[in-house]
């Protein structure tokens, strides 16, 4: 059984220009299909402007879709407060997403009082409960945002997401403001909460090497549309489509020397009001034909789905790793550290 | 586990007004104004209705402190009891219009299909000069003290109305109002615990700045005879009723009129005051 399916999800957002400016349509979202299983981690990648937050925001109910099916576990999606007990958000700004009248305490106890799933005399030690699971020291419950680190405030909004006890997160660029050490610790609290609960997670990012570390399958998306998606493995060592390959190819290489002749991408993403005929990537893809301004490609393939007509005709990848940086890699392997002596003094207060 | 270590905004703004030595003065002066009107019969000896016309425009002496006025009422004790109807209209008016148009400016900012509407009605309202439409208000809703509130309350209302929509539409823009809705929080809590919790500072300040003219529309209204009828003591009356007199025994006007400057100039000052503390700007 999936957790969540998307068919056919179309959006489009009403721009007018001026009080008689002419109405135009941006289509931000063009026939999203998309699946989602239990305790599975979806990454969403894509550059900014390519609709993966605004497929966020539809996924956690913030926003309608235009047109278009939402199921969560076979049934059509459920609204308001019935959807955010399926469904939680993390944004991407932890100084902006946490109410600042709230003290920590407040705002993680909020979701469990407002979804009844703690009584209010034990919502204290729910609070501490959830506050240990995110690495935080219970006492913080007394705090205000402000007086918290980045990295601190985003483990509360993790927590405050968690407290809702959902199937599903979406990490909003959950990471992407952080400091690129916190970055990992964040990616590896997520892991591991994912272990230990079994939520899904729809990992939304512009950024590669934590997705190929954190994700079971991507989703690569351009200019509203999914042109290649599949296990991450295969994604990222045989890269299908020609927007992927360059994608690949622009993550910054760890160790000079190593780079490998890649297609770098020229010229600008097409704005989102005037999309190319056809394939909307063939403005910038080196391998561009006719056939790829007569008609959209469609998204295909078994488990490694790519949407592109030259497929089968393309020189294979020159095949490249993206490794964590060395600066991440440490931050990494000091996180695993920190959470397995964590896991093991849970287990001696347990037994 | 709310208040104790949180040392934010609030109380950055709160010692910043402290430091400033117009509050003092101006808090000092309204509230011995309103413990003095409040507390007017135990103040004074005299009855503020009852005429003696035998003592009629008196000026100052060691009896009456300030005079008689033109009935021979003592004018101190007529004063207190006056700022204590004109008070209670200017501040149950401003409460009742801040109400009112926070609600408004809430709503609107909140329910953006609502915002046309709403601040198109205000519009209209703000287009009125606030003295022409207290006057019509007052007027067509006829004396009385209940109506007299309604006159302040909604020709403050207006300009309430706009600060607070200003400052929900900046706090609506936040990524905390999504992170409510993403928890499932209904629209009363939203309102409440999110939208009012985080833009209020500009409202109350706005708000004390309203109190000012409040006061002004109420001593207006009475000065023009559309207030309280006689003989109720309300400031503005008192000082249209020593017009006539104003060559024979100039005390009477004077006084009031001074006693209504020094109250809406206590309120103004005030609230520059808090909103000069308020501004983040300023260091």
């Amino acid at each position: 059984m999936t957790l969540l399916t998307l068919r056919d999800v179309t959006r489009d957002f009403h721009l007018r220009g001026g009080v008689l400016g002419r109405r135009r349509t941006l289509r931000a979202l063009d026939g999203i299909d998309l699946v989602l299983h239990p305790g599975e981690t979806l990454a969403l990648v894509g550059e900014s402007g390519c609709g993966k937050s605004t497929l966020g925001r539809i996924v956690a109910g913030l926003l309608p879709a235009t047109s278009g099916e939402l199921l969560v576990e076979g049934k059509p999606a459920l609204k308001g407060k019935a959807r955010a007990r399926q469904i939680q958000v993390v944004f991407q700004d932890p100084f902006g997403s946490l109410n600042p009248r709230m003290s920590v305490g407040d705002l993680i106890a909020e979701p469990a009082l407002l979804h009844g799933l703690v009584e209010r005399r034990d919502v204290g030690r729910r609070v501490a409960e959830t506050l240990t699971l995110v690495g935080l020291r219970p006492a913080l419950a007394e705090r205000y945002p402000h007086e918290l680190s980045g990295g601190q405030r985003q483990r509360v909004a993790i927590a405050r997401a968690l407290a809702a006890e959902p199937r599903l997160i979406v990490c909003d660029e959950a990471v992407s403001a952080l400091d690129v050490s916190v970055q990992a610790q964040i990616a590896n609290l997520l892991q591991d909460i994912q272990r230990r609960t079994g939520v899904s997670l729809l990992f939304i990012s512009h950024g590669l090497s934590l997705v190929r570390h954190i994700s079971h399958r991507v989703a690569v998306m351009y200019l509203g549309r999914i042109v290649e998606e599949g296990p991450t493995e295969q994604v990222f060592d045989h890269p299908r489509h020609p927007y992927t390959r360059a994608l690949i190819s622009a993550t910054p290489e760890p160790l000079p020397g190593t780079t490998g002749p890649g297609a770098a991408l020229s010229g600008e993403v097409p704005s989102p009001l005037a999309l190319p005929s056809g394939c909307a990537f063939r403005t910038r893809c080196p391998h561009a034909t006719a056939q790829c301004a007569a008609s959209v490609p469609p998204l295909s393939g078994p488990e490694h789905a790519v949407a592109c007509w030259h497929t089968d005709t393309l020189p294979p990848h020159a095949g490249r790793h993206t490794e964590p940086t060395p600066r991440m890699a440490a931050a990494l392997d000091l996180y695993r550290r920190a959470a397995a002596r964590r896991q093991d003094l849970t287990e001696e207060t347990l037994t | 586990m709310t208040d104790a270590t949180y040392t934010g905004s609030g109380s950055r703004t709160w010692r910043r007004l402290r430091r400033n030595p117009m509050v003092t003065i101006a808090l000092g002066v309204l509230i011995l104004i309103a413990l003095a009107a409040i507390f007017a019969p135990w103040l004074t000896s005299f009855d503020p209705y009852e005429t003696a016309l035998r003592q009629r425009l008196k000026p100052p002496s060691a009896e009456h402190l300030l005079g008689t006025d033109s009935q021979g009422r003592d004018l101190l004790t007529r004063l207190l009891y006056g700022a204590r109807t004109t008070l209670l209209i200017g501040c149950a008016g401003t409460a009742f219009g801040a109400l009112l148009g926070g609600a408004i400016g809430l709503c609107a900012a909140f329910y953006r299909r609502l915002d046309g509407v709403f601040m198109r009605v205000i519009d209209v309202f703000l287009s009125f000069p606030s003295i022409l439409f207290g006057l019509s208000l007052a007027a067509i809703l006829g004396p009385g003290l209940d109506s007299l509130i309604i006159a302040v309350g909604l020709s403050v209302m207006p300009g309430i109305a706009r600060i607070s929509r200003g400052a929900a539409l900046s706090v609506m823009a936040q990524d905390y109002m999504d992170s409510g809705r993403s928890i499932g929080l209904p629209d009363r809590s939203l309102l409440g615990r999110y939208l009012l919790a985080n833009a209020y500072p500009p409202i109350l300040t706005y708000t004390t700045l309203a109190f000012g003219d409040a006061v002004l529309l109420a001593a207006t209204l009475g000065f023009l005879g559309l207030g309280l009828q006689p003989p109720t003591a309300e400031l503005g009356s008192i000082a249209a009723e020593g017009r006539s007199f104003l060559f024979i025994a100039p005390h009477v006007s004077t006084a009031a009129s001074i006693l209504i400057f020094v109250i809406v100039l206590s309120f103004n000052l005030l609230g520059d005051a808090l909103r000069d503390a308020g501004d983040r700007r300023a260091s």
